[in-house]
């Protein structure tokens, strides 16, 4: 027995349309795969995003004091990044309540502070430092607390 | 990163202006990297470029202490919260690593001259964005009794 013959005596016909589907479904799943690896790398790279992704869910009303936390829990700050914002919170002391920021920033200069500029943006974003709104700063020692020790 | 006309109709200064006054602005404005430390703009030196925020923190310092942090993209840092007389009144310091748009001073001022309508307009939103950003800015010029509206 040859040719369509023996192909459809031995269920051939069935066979090649499963062997097909296989291969066309794995390929399938390969490209899925790949054109959503972008996602996985940009995560690889910033690892804060797997939180937010997770705060996504959460109900929108939400009180000042969540808000606050959420801020906080959303800065991932590095081990230098919290000493940075620790040396900052020693400089604020020698200062008054409501301070200068580029005054803040000169004196962490002139302390030779690593990464100043980056370490006071830190502080600004994690409303750590805060405006007065007459052109002068606050230290929130409650966000500081919260966040760094 | 967004190109000029996007960040031009995203800006609350530009964003009121018709499409042939944001035409006319474009070409003007030419965009510059920031990084962290960089001094962009410096006190009593001769204020040449007004600067649009594209991305990025900036620290704008001014006398006597005070000082305003500008990161929302569209920010225009110019006109009095920059300089007077053609002399840079403030000094623009880099926090965080982005980019700004680059106007000349002298050629944007020209533009919006030329068109009493979209001069106007601009000072009508530069006016509610410093009362909403800097409102300070104006206790200041009451304390001097000067007038740098038209000086800058």
């Amino acid at each position: 027995m040859y040719g369509l013959e023996a192909i459809n005596a031995n269920n051939g016909w069935a066979i090649s349309v499963v062997g097909v589907t296989i291969v066309f479904s794995g390929l399938v799943t390969l490209s899925l795969v790949i054109s959503q690896l972008y996602r996985v790398l940009a995560l690889w790279e910033n690892p804060s995003k797997i939180k937010t992704l997770f705060k996504a869910k959460q109900p929108k009303n939400q009180s000042e004091e969540f808000q606050e936390k959420e801020i906080i829990d959303q800065a991932v700050f590095t081990e230098s990044q919290k000493e940075g914002a620790k040396q900052f919170s020693l400089l604020i002391r020698t200062m008054e309540n409501h301070f200068s920021l580029p005054r803040l920033l000169h004196l962490a200069q002139i302390s030779d502070l690593k990464n100043s500029h980056s370490n006071l943006n830190n502080l600004l974003k994690t409303n750590i430092i805060i405006p007065d709104g007459s052109g002068f700063f606050t230290w929130e020692k409650e966000t500081f607390d919260k966040a760094i020790l | 990163m967004s190109n000029i006309k996007e960040i031009l109709n995203k800006s609350s200064i530009f964003s009121s202006l018709g499409e042939d006054d944001i035409q006319r602005l474009e070409p003007f404005f030419e965009k510059r990297e920031i990084h962290p430390g960089d001094i962009i703009a410096k006190a009593d030196d001769a204020a040449q470029f007004f600067f649009l925020l594209n991305n990025g923190t900036v620290l704008l310092a001014m006398e006597e202490g005070r000082s305003v942090v500008l990161n929302t993209p569209g920010d225009f840092i110019g006109l009095e919260l920059l300089s007077a007389k053609g002399v840079y009144k403030t000094t623009l310091t880099v926090l965080e690593k982005g980019s700004v748009f680059a106007v000349p001073r002298q050629a944007f001022l020209a533009v919006i001259q030329e068109n009493s309508e979209a001069a106007a307009t601009i000072m009508a939103s530069w006016q509610e964005y410093l009362d909403k950003t800097a409102p300070f800015v104006k206790i200041v010029k009451k304390i001097e009794g000067i007038s740098l509206s038209y000086n800058f």
